[in-house]
């Protein structure tokens, strides 16, 4: 029985998959943030290369992915699915584990899926600069990669409480030839008057990207990227997914329950959307899906469904998500990738529908797991991917009881390597289980999320 | 930076506690006819030893509340302000911060245990910061280091970054009840004491570490939306300055040591005792209690609020008590502890509680169990 199942180069997927082909009802479209009306293409021709726009919006089913990004994605693709067998022993379940691994990619998680094809557009457009936001420094990482190889330049606003707890990834932009700022920082509007109201402040990724789509917006040569949360973003991790679905076909399996991690939206979307159209086309009506955020930013969970700025500032168009309110600075947890007041408009519309679901975990439970993983199959992943773990570990330990051998796939979106220090913390009992005290929060005055 | 820091050691503090009194307080003829020595001398000097080199002025009392410490661990030049008496008390101790104040003391460095930190609230307040080396029998303020060493490095910190400063619990403990086995607590006021959180804490908590006041200023804002926002309970807000920035959100004044009754943001009761909860809570009107961490011990309720009785707590309901802590706080109490007297009522409480934390902020803690109770 094989331990990992790979694919060749040429079996690589020539095509992204767009769920938005098989939503069964429309989505709730974008709105200018100062119209208030529905955006079209010319609204964000100013920050996005046209094609990125066209792909925003395309109704199409399937859309090619150029051969030039092909090359390039084959230095790490298709990678590798796992069977988790040891876990499997150490949880005595008779659930069958597979876990994608996307630790494999240059930046060591799944984000150059996205950021190589987004650079490309842009070369193709003649951009020579971008200017983006991280979280975690998994997408500037990424990102820097990506322009390094069209020669664009790059300026990343990195989440301050992030850029100071994850120095390496800082320094692995840098080899990429990227310039990263922590975000808020005095070089936009948006970051002066967030440090304006509070000089302390870990920052977030909704003032990050604040202060990156201004940068764009100010600068000519200058486009704006973003690692999540968007349907093109979405479209490019369906890869994953798609790698996923003939891996698991050429062992004659079909995953029971899909799990990821989500902060934006976008790993969760990769690995699920091939599945999500599976079940709302009827051919696997059956597989459950499911999207795993913190406890401390639980958007889908504990958020409001409506129409909100996916920034700080509300300089981006205005979306209809699952939102904790556009102004929610999360805790600075240690899985920085997940802390995002809001989440993809996509990924929203199918919780809401009933398509998908999503639970939420403490921060010391899932370092608890992620400890589990790394002491059976050996690797030590990123935080956020230990939300995906933990939950993969809680749906195996019910098989257990139930004696049920279902089959679970996750995503295994990163590794930790740079991650150590939260690992240290967990060790010293210093994790704080942040959460959001949502009961609370409606019934003060404030009440709900200010939304527009 | 030169600092210029009062010294002062309670001789007897600790005694007690060796042969087996649970305190000193009224015994020290006791603890002696037992056998007991002195022990704050040494546990002063393990503190003092390692402050040598570093640019600091000692301003201290005569022989052993101070002078005899500071010689053994080698300082010399410092200026005895206080000529202490051969058997000292607590006016002893009064006396010298007084004079400590009125010499310009950057801080206090008290060798003692509960009752020395009772006695230099009562004479500096928070005018002066305060620190404590733990010497006595009970340290249950949160004025005191873990250890004399952790104060002498908290001292070296003081010389050579800005202070940082929080407010620390000063409490009162029944000594003749605690020999008794039941340890009943009443907060007595607030000290400014130094901490030190990238001494021991990891940079991510550093953030939220950094400023006790506005944590405070943020569980405030979101309190009083919450109490604005529910005109149909009345609100009993516990003692302490977490609690009280919540009236000052309200533009509400709130009694800092007492529980006070606030209803559609306006002033109802103040200062209430088990009676008064009882007439107010005996109405139609549904009820919360509002209570913050007392002490360093991660007591929520029964330390120091002896106010709300198993009855009162009954009528209140459990799952109607918001517990509210400035993340600092947390970060020094791993286990949270409630000791209604009841345990029937503990246990409701269940495994954990959200504490709120900051503006829209929570975090689970877990509870501990005590084996007192009926």
């Amino acid at each position: 029985m094989k331990t990992k199942i790979f694919l060749d180069e040429e079996e690589m997927p020539k095509r992204w998959y767009n769920i938005l082909a098989d939503l069964p009802s429309p989505m709730d479209p974008p709105l200018n943030p100062q119209t208030k009306k529905p955006v079209g293409p010319d609204d964000l021709a100013v920050i996005f290369p046209m094609e990125l726009i066209r792909q925003e919006m395309s109704p199409d089913r399937f859309i090619d992915i150029p051969e030039e990004v092909r090359d390039v994605l084959r230095l790490w693709r298709p990678s590798p699915l796992y069977r988790a067998r040891r876990l499997e022993q150490a949880l005595k379940t008779p659930a069958k584990i597979y876990y994608k691994w996307e630790g494999v990619s240059p930046a060591g998680s799944h984000k150059p899926n996205t950021s190589v094809p987004q650079a490309y557009y842009n070369m193709k457009e003649g951009v020579e600069r971008i200017a983006t936001e991280t979280g975690a420094g998994q997408w500037g990482s990424a990102l820097a990669f990506a322009t390094m190889l069209y020669d664009i330049e790059c300026t990343i606003y990195m989440v301050r409480a992030s850029y100071t707890q994850k120095p390496y990834r800082k320094s692995m932009m840098q080899v990429w030839g990227a310039e990263c700022i922590p975000s808020p920082s005095t070089k936009t509007n948006a970051g002066r008057a967030m440090l304006e109201k509070d000089p302390d402040t870990p920052g977030s990724l909704g003032v990050a990207i604040s202060e990156a789509v201004e940068d764009a917006a100010t600068h000519k040569n200058t486009h704006y990227s973003l690692g999540s949360v968007l349907n093109h973003v979405c479209l490019h991790q369906t890869i994953m997914g798609l790698e996923c679905r003939e891996q698991l076909a050429s062992v004659e399996s079909y995953p029971d329950v899909v799990i990821g991690c989500v902060g934006g939206g976008s790993n969760f979307a990769g690995i699920s959307f091939p599945f999500a159209g599976d079940k709302l086309t009827g051919k696997h009506p059956e597989v459950e899906i499911l999207g795993v955020e913190p406890a401390s930013c639980p958007t889908l969970t504990k958020g409001l469904y409506a129409y909100d700025f996916g920034d700080e500032a509300g300089l981006t168009p205005i979306m209809k998500m699952y939102t904790l309110g556009h102004d929610f600075i999360p805790p600075s947890i240690h899985a920085g990738g997940l802390r995002y007041h809001g989440d993809s408009p996509i990924v929203s519309k199918l919780v809401h529908d009933g398509v998908m679901r999503a639970v939420s975990y403490h921060q010391t439970e899932v370092f608890d797991a992620a400890q589990t993983f790394a002491r059976s199959e050996g690797i030590i992943v990123a935080p956020e991917t230990s939300h995906a773990v933990k939950a993969a570990i809680d749906e195996a330990l019910k098989c257990r009881k139930t004696g049920e051998a279902k089959t679970i796939l996750f995503n295994a979106s990163g590794h930790g390597n740079f991650d150590m220090s939260a690992y240290d913390a967990y060790y010293a009992g210093k994790l704080v289980d942040y959460e959001y005290p949502d009961a609370l929060i409606r019934e003060a005055l404030s009440r709900l999320p200010k939304v527009p | 930076m030169m600092l210029t820091i009062g010294f002062l050691v309670n001789p007897i503090a600790g005694m007690g506690g060796a042969v087996g009194l649970k305190g000193t307080d009224g015994l020290i003829s006791e603890a002696i006819r037992r056998g007991a020595e002195p022990e704050a001398g040494k546990r002063a000097l393990a503190a003092l030893r390692p402050l040598r080199g570093l640019p600091l002025r000692f301003l201290s009392c005569s022989g052993g509340m101070g002078e005899d410490i500071l010689r053994s661990a080698g300082f010399t030049g410092f200026d005895v302000v206080y000529q202490a008496p051969d058997v000292t008390s607590a006016d002893d101790t009064r006396s010298a911060c007084m004079l400590f104040e009125s010499r310009g003391a950057d801080l206090i460095l008290f060798c003692g245990g509960d009752g020395t930190a009772r006695d230099v609230y009562d004479t500096v307040l928070d005018r002066v910061p305060v620190l404590g080396i733990p010497a006595g029998v009970k340290m249950y303020s949160a004025v005191f280091a873990l250890t004399p060493e952790a104060a002498a490095e908290i001292v070296h910190h003081l010389v050579s970054t800005p202070p940082l400063l929080r407010e620390a619990e000063i409490v009162d403990v029944d000594e003749e009840a605690y020999r008794h086995g039941e340890l009943r607590t009443r907060l007595h006021g607030y000290v400014r004491s130094p901490c030190q959180p990238g001494l021991m804490q990891d940079t991510k908590q550093v953030w939220e570490d950094q400023d006790e006041e506005k944590a405070k200023e943020g569980i405030g804002k979101f309190l009083a939306e919450v109490i604005r926002g529910t005109p149909e309970f009345l609100y009993l807000l516990g003692p302490g300055s977490t609690t009280r920035a919540i009236a000052r959100e309200l533009g509400v004044d709130k009694t800092l040591l007492g529980f006070d009754a606030v209803k559609e943001g306006t002033l109802i009761a103040s200062d209430l005792n088990e009676e008064g909860m009882l007439g107010i809570l005996s109405g139609e009107t549904p009820c919360r209690l509002v209570i913050s961490i007392i002490g360093a011990q991660g007591s929520v309720l029964g330390r120091g609020t002896r106010q709300v009785s198993p009855t009162v707590l009954r009528m209140i309901g459990t799952e109607n008590v918001i517990v509210v802590a400035t993340p600092h706080k947390l970060s020094e109490t791993p286990l949270l502890f409630f000791d209604t007297g009841d345990r029937e009522l503990d246990a409701a409480f269940g495994k954990s509680v959200s504490v709120i934390s900051g503006y829209h902020i929570a975090q689970r803690k877990r509870i501990g169990r005590i084996s007192s109770g009926n």
